[in-house]
């Protein structure tokens, strides 16, 4: 026996050198861990930047599928009725998650990476008492636009918005629409006075669609900007004007001045999803923006259809699905295009809906005239008689202005209850077309609350 | 004990002659097959009482020296049961007949790492497949030979594209997201079975649509094998068997022996074999009768008016998938060696064409096993097998681009020609020559044509094996084996996709190219002891065999992509691409684990008692100092007819336990990063880890029996087994507002299988002329999640409305569920409709020796397990179906109001597998033909998958979108579809 003896000895020994030999501790070779406490400066950069790409993630989904919902655009995708069929015809299914189960999941990661960062960055010995604050209020605002984005596409009261970093914590409760427009208020204004006190520049460096608003005095501007858009959907039309005038609402400036969502061909970036062949691709333009379209003092249809569609052969979804069109988007054409999130056409517009919810007529005049003439070359109107008038102008002007940049047709129209107004091109069915009023809450939201 | 180290490892001529002094007689001989008589060249005859052994030479003839006297040799050989036969001191020549071992009772199976016992011992229903049964037709990879031939084994295609892809499960589901594969064992070290994706879906953008499982339709990489070089394949189906395998057992263990050389002169053996294969089933489209029909189809009337012609129809399915190409394979090998140098050297070259336009697979593969004996008691065994597998598999399974041709043809009206012009030859077609499919955004004669999805593997596996007879008496022996091994392999994907096909400018980038580049190593580094002690008598006393090891194992993925975007036409090359995007992954493992076992076979050998233990660590657990123990304890009696007319009948039963593993990446909490303006930035990712994480865990308890009756025709074999899967590995759907969406995590959730495994094997005809063997298995398994710490989730599939699975407590881990009506509120309701386990399966198999034709064939059959059929949904949506008007409507009008059950489709399948008829050619034809320098010859007819029977609707009843996967099989999206091969044969053996 003691050679087994010896030789058992042997093989133990052999295996303890071959435990020396390597660890068996591996660290994650793929992927960065989330940031940890007392961040240096590159790592508040990342998880800055990161923000704005969690963020990104929907947007072009957003753009199409609220688009959709809001009769802007069609997509044909033989590999997938249900843009045509579970988006328009229902059942919205709140578990699938591209569709019915929509607007919630990118928009609440992004919120999560900004939490991640909050969590830590008052530890970074790195920063400046200054810069941390900084990063607070930019954190705060971009958390706020997408708190906004989930309650635009989800009007039920079911918001959570005390979400915090741990998984295995109980979900988030649910809150009323009121309360959760009550945090973004409180995001975005909380936000502000942290900005003040940032300095005068991030610790990090934001994209070009920034420019312009990328030191935290300026950032102020687009903060307040989205601060005048909520308070218009909260028929807040006084707290609007003013937050306007912080904003950078300018009627003399460029309709094109604002903050912009940067895309890119480019290494490891993302391409814009909406800068598709306008000849040959899915997406194609909703009949109705043609056949609404008011005319040019020239007969021209609104400019601001002709800047953004373009004719394209006929096609149609399947039967049972007759829907057909024939206008393709050019409203992104590169995979460079950015997607704004805010810009000054939109602003002047909410200034004009904010001074008809005053009853200020006439301002309201001023501004959708100067939207009517610069952007869609079309005459001007008289001043308004009523309120009702005011307000069908300017939907229609919102709806040309801003279209495929938001879903901002659905979102409007369904503010004033006057989506039934979008029902035009419609199928019969069977089984019917229909404008809904919210996405569901995404059946993993619901069945961890249960 | 003596520690008398001698000789050498019998099975070679070989005397040793310690006591030089004793005088040595010759005995001569013959030893033949008793129903054919030939001679048995692998015959082994030892000396009783001695360490004498001879083998039989290639007629089966020996000569070999034995002491004065009386002697008693035992006769044995591979396939026969050995015969002891008594040789008196006065008789010189011996002539020993050996019966057939039908039930193969005298074989040795492995039960340890490196030990074995006889079949008619076995504690556990171990599967043996030989290599008769291997090649009864030729196939591509080796699962597809082993479909129907192991009772507790599902074995699916995934699709039928060339070159594999093909999920093995055994004894149901033992995981809802750990690891499915079962444990590929080659010689002694563990080899890689990954799937790695080829790319496809920066071309498909299948993951568009938001579904995070990828749709490649990948290799699994067992594929690489050539079964032609393999001996014998045993496989441990569980836990109860496996338990000496430990940490990565779970899904079963398959154990594969490849063939090795034999003393005597060189052997060559040639076949080459010829073959056509053919689609084994077609979808078809609506035809449209007339103008007014074909005006239903769309809105754009001009468009239709100008292309309808009453009558007329393009079948584009068969232009794209209707190929029948040849395919060749040509194996040669030699083997032989002399008592001190053994070899087996073989070479495959095969080149199999595919179904669909500029597909096919093609492998080559050289092995050389030699064994070399060093004096002392050594023995030194080396393994080399390289490995290169060429496949082009085409664009399949799901897409959201309007590419892949099953999601195409149904938006295509069968009055759109799509051909290319008629002027155009076929060897210098541009795109350009092809028209532009008006409906849909790709013309997929087109994009087969020019689309290149090549796979290019090549592969070394490397095995030393040292064996030291350290200890070699008459009682006890002592087996030290030291294994190294590598298994490597690099896989290229390459595919291009280039910028003048119809679909390519839709992204605004026109032109794709994806160059994969991955590498996996698998490091095998293992030390077994083996003692055994017969303290009594040598053949019939018990026998104590104790076995302990230590085995270390590595495996690193390395994985690059390379895409690029925005093609100049002609270029190929990523880095002339205007946009590129690297992605990159490395997967690094290391394990290591401790076992002990002992095996006690007793009261005359008839009964065996086993124990086991084995000790796993891993870096993949979320402690990775943290040991894993894993026990096994089994027992078996054998009953020498114990009622009249049953001749054996063995009583077993054996309980074990296995781990299984969190997938790669599990432990880890990461964000993921992106860049956004050329400035990088980091986020959360969407699956949180669990650095807690720990393996999953198999208890499984069988027992059976065993029955061999009829004057030994017949043998009835029995299984149940039940096996609690406990700290279940799960995935968990968490609340998105959390910021995530999935949990990987241990959690105390428990599932649990039962199942019965039949196989009756009847030898009806044993005569001279005539030999019949008839097999036929059963297997049911049902799964049940007996414990969710979780609440109910669904995962998988397309979301409700086109089915997914439902994960909940106290029903089937595999339940499909669907939309099952609305509610007041237009949502859907969620219920029941269909689970993928099927209900049985069974296998029916035969082999007739007919004087000099054999005929031999393979009935698989699998009853019930559902299938999502949204193949037939999509051309339901598309108005294409062949049977749209009527049937097809009604199905689309009920999926729309909210039902999918329209869609989940019984899968059940009658197929003929295999079916071969052969012809020995006799030694007069050959001599005359050849002369003497013919052995064998033979000529074979042979056929895999000749015939199906099934009532599924769509293209097979064997499809998986989403490759092999635990639960989310059965998906049907556009795939593959399925073919059927003929080959002739010839085999030469010199």
């Amino acid at each position: 026996m003691t050679t087994l003896l010896k030789l058992s000895r042997a093989a133990l020994v052999l295996g303890a050198l071959m435990v020396e030999a390597c660890s068996f501790d591996i660290a994650n070779p793929n992927t960065p861990a989330v940031i940890g406490e007392n961040p240096n400066r590159s790592q508040v950069a990342a998880a800055a930047s990161g923000l704005l790409i969690a963020t990104r993630s929907d947007l072009a989904d957003f753009v199409r599928n609220v688009g959709i919902l809001g009769r802007e655009a069609y997509r044909f995708d033989g590999s997938d009725p249900r843009f045509t069929g579970q988006l328009m015809q229902g059942p919205l299914n709140p578990g699938d998650l591209p569709f019915g189960g929509n607007h919630w999941v990118e928009e609440y990661a992004a919120i999560r990476s900004g939490n991640d960062l909050l969590r830590v960055v008052g530890t970074a010995e790195a920063l400046t008492a200054e810069e941390q604050s900084a990063v607070i209020g930019y954190v705060h605002t971009i958390q706020a636009y997408n708190f906004m984005l989930v309650l635009s596409s989800h009007t039920q009261d079911s918001i959570p918005i005390e979400v915090g970093t741990d998984v295995t914590a109980p979900p988030a409760p649910f809150r009323s629409q009121a309360d959760a427009y009550a945090h973004v208020e409180a995001l975005l204004d909380g936000a502000v006075t942290e900005l003040q006190a940032g300095g005068a520049a991030f610790p990090f460096s934001l994209p070009a669609g920034f420019n312009g608003f990328n030191t935290p005095g300026t950032f102020i501007q687009f903060n307040r900007a989205l601060r005048a858009r909520e308070a218009v959907y909260r028929n807040d039309f006084a707290g609007a004007l003013t937050f306007l005038a912080a904003s950078f609402y300018n009627p003399a400036a460029s309709f094109d001045l604002g903050v912009y969502m940067d895309f890119s061909a480019g290494p490891g970036d993302v391409a814009n999803p909406l800068a598709i062949d306008p000849q040959t691709g899915e997406n194609f333009g909703h009949p109705s923006l043609e056949a609404q379209a008011q005319l040019q003092p020239d007969g021209s249809l609104d400019r601001r259809f002709l800047t953004k569609l373009v004719k394209r052969a006929p096609r149609s979804a399947g039967n049972p699905q007759q829907l057909s069109s024939d206008l393709g988007w050019i409203r992104y054409p590169s995979p460079n295009s950015p997607i704004p999130l805010i810009r000054n056409e939109e602003l002047i517009l909410l200034h004009a809906e904010a001074s008809i919810g005053v009853n200020d007529l006439a301002t309201a005049t001023t501004d959708i005239n100067l939207v009517r003439a610069t952007a869609g070359g079309l005459d001007p109107v008289g001043t308004f008689a009523t309120p009702e008038a005011a307000l069908d102008e300017l939907l229609y002007n919102k709806r040309y202005s801003l279209m495929y940049e938001g879903g901002h047709s659905w979102i409007d129209y369904r503010h004033y209850g006057r989506l039934a107004e979008l029902a035009t091109a419609e199928r019969a069915g069977p089984p019917p077309d229909v404008i809904f009023t919210t996405l569901p809450i995404p059946t993993a939201e619901v069945q961890a609350h249960q | 004990m003596t520690q008398r180290v001698s000789g050498l490892i019998v099975a070679l001529l070989l005397l040793v002659s310690q006591a030089g002094a004793a005088q040595v007689r010759q005995i001569s001989g013959r030893i033949t097959n008793a129903q054919t008589d030939q001679g048995l060249a692998e015959a082994t005859i030892a000396v009783g009482g001695t360490q004498i052994v001879a083998q039989a030479g290639n007629d089966g003839r020996f000569t070999m020296n034995v002491p004065d006297g009386d002697a008693t040799l035992t006769i044995r050989s591979i396939g026969f049961k050995r015969r002891q036969v008594s040789v008196p001191a006065t008789q010189e020549t011996v002539d020993v007949a050996l019966e057939p071992d039908v039930f193969k009772l005298e074989e040795i199976v492995i039960t340890g790492q490196s030990t074995g016992q006889q079949q008619q011992n076995l504690p556990n229903a171990v599967a043996t497949v030989d290599a008769g049964e291997l090649t009864r037709a030729p196939t591509q990879t080796l699962e597809t030979a082993l479909q129907g031939k192991i009772p507790g084994a599902l074995i699916q295609a995934n699709n039928g594209a060339p070159g594999g892809g093909i999920q093995l499960s055994l004894r149901g589901v033992s995981t809802i997201v750990g690891s499915v594969d079962p444990l590929f064992v080659v010689d002694g070290i563990v080899v890689s079975n990954v799937a790695i994706p080829n790319g496809a879906n920066a071309v498909s953008c299948a993951q568009c649509g938001g579904n995070p499982r990828n749709q490649d339709n990948p290799v699994n990489r067992t594929a690489d094998l050539n079964p032609e070089d393999i001996e014998r394949i045993e496989v441990l189906k569980g836990g109860s068997a496996a338990a000496i395998y430990g940490s990565k057992a779970t899904n079963g263990v398959v154990i594969i022996t490849t063939k090795r050389g034999r003393v005597g002169s060189p052997t060559f053996n040639f076949s080459q074999r010829f073959g056509v294969t053919k689609r084994a089933n077609e979808l078809g489209s609506r035809t449209f009768e007339s103008l007014a029909e074909a005006l239903t189809f769309s809105r754009d009337t001009a468009l239709v008016t100008s292309l309808f012609q009453p009558g007329r129809s393009f079948d584009a399915e068969k232009e794209v998938f209707g190929h029948s190409p040849f395919s060749y394979e040509t194996n040669a090998n030699v083997s032989g060696g002399t008592e001190n140098t053994k070899y087996y050297v073989s070479a495959l070259v095969k080149d199999d064409g595919g179904i669909a336009t500029n597909t096919g697979y093609k492998k080559q593969s050289l092995r050389s096993n030699i064994d070399q004996e060093l004096g002392g008691g050594f023995q030194l065994a080396v393994n080399l097998n390289g490995v290169h597998s060429l496949s082009s598999r085409g664009l399949t399974n799901n897409d959201n681009s309007g590419t892949s041709p099953f999601l195409v043809f149904p938006f295509t009206p069968s009055f759109l020609d799509l051909l290319p012009a008629s002027g155009a030859s076929r060897d210098s077609l541009l795109p350009s020559d092809f028209p532009v499919n008006p409906f849909e955004r790709s013309n997929p004669l087109q994009t087969f044509e020019f689309l290149k999805n090549d796979e290019d593997v090549w592969r070394l596996l490397g095995t030393s094996t040292l064996r030291w007879a350290a200890v070699r008496s008459a009682r006890s022996t002592l087996q030290l084996t030291g294994i190294g091994g590598v298994d490597y392999f690099s896989q290229d994907n390459n595919l291009v996709s280039p910028p003048e096909l119809q679909y390519e400018p839709n992204d605004g980038q026109p032109g794709t190219v994806v160059l994969s580049k991955s590498s996996n190593r698998n490091l095998n580094l293992a030390l077994n002891a083996v003692h055994t002690f017969i303290p009594g008598n040598p053949e019939h006393g018990s026998q104590w065999t104790t076995s302990a090891g230590v085995q270390f194992e590595e495996r690193r993925l390395a994985f690059t992509q390379v895409l690029g975007r925005t093609l100049l036409t002609g270029q190929e090359s990523p880095q002339q691409a205007a946009s590129q995007t690297v992605t990159s992954r490395v997967e690094p493992v290391r394990d290591l684990g401790l076992f002990g076992q002992e095996e006690l076979l007793l009261a005359d050998r008839r009964l065996l008692l086993t124990a086991g233990l084995r000790a796993d660590r891993s870096s993949a657990n979320g402690n990775p100092e943290k040991f894993f123990f894993y026990p096994k304890l089994a027992a078996s009696y054998r009953f020498l007819r114990p009622i009249g007319g049953l001749d054996e009948f063995k009583l077993r039963g054996a309980y074990g336990q296995t781990g299984n593993r969190a997938l790669f990446g599990s432990i880890y909490q990461t964000d993921t990063s992106s860049t956004i303006g050329g400035v990088s930035g980091t986020y959360i990712g969407t699956q949180a880890g669990d650095p807690n994480i720990e393996p999953e865990r198999q208890e499984e308890f069988e027992t059976g029996f065993d029955a061999v009756f009829a004057s030994g025709r017949a043998q009835l074999s029995l299984s149940v087994y039940q096996r609690n899967i406990k700290n279940l590995l799960l995935q968990q759907t968490i609340a998105p507002s959390t910021g995530q969406q999935l949990r990987v995590f241990s959690s105390e959730s428990q599932m649990r299988n039962r199942g019965v495994e039949a196989s009756l094997t009847l030898s009806p005809i044993q005569s001279k002329s005539v030999n019949w063997v008839f097999r036929t298995t059963f297997f049911a398994n049902r799964s049940k999640i007996t414990r969710l710490t979780v609440p109910t989730f669904q995962t998988g599939g397309f979301g409700l409305s086109l089915g997914t699975f439902q994960i909940e407590e106290g029903a089937s881990a595999t339940q499909i569920f669907g939309s099952v009506g609305t509610d007041a509120n237009g949502n859907a309701i969620a219920g029941k409709v269909g689970d993928v386990t099927p209900d049985f399966q069974m296998s029916f198999s035969s082999d007739i020796d007919v004087r000099r034709f054999t005929l031999g064939f393979l009935f698989d059959w699998k009853q019930g397990g559902d299938i999502i059929n949204l193949t037939e949904f999509l051309y339901d949506a598309g108005q294409t179906s062949r049977d749209f008007v009527g049937a097809g409507q009604a199905r689309a009008a009920r999926n729309a109001a909210g039902f999918t059950d329209v869609y989940v489709q019984d899968g059940s399948y009658l197929k003929l597998r295999e079916v071969n008829l052969s012809y020995n050619v006799p030694d007069r034809i050959t001599s005359s033909l050849f002369g003497r320098s013919i052995r064998t010859a033979r000529l074979s007819l042979t056929g895999r998958n000749l015939l199906r029977f099934t009532g599924y609707r769509g293209l097979d009843p064997e499809v998986s979108n989403f490759g092999n996967q635990a639960i989310v099989r059965n998906v049907d999206v556009a795939p593959f579809p399925p073919s059927r091969s003929f080959f002739f044969s010839i085999d030469l053996g010199l």
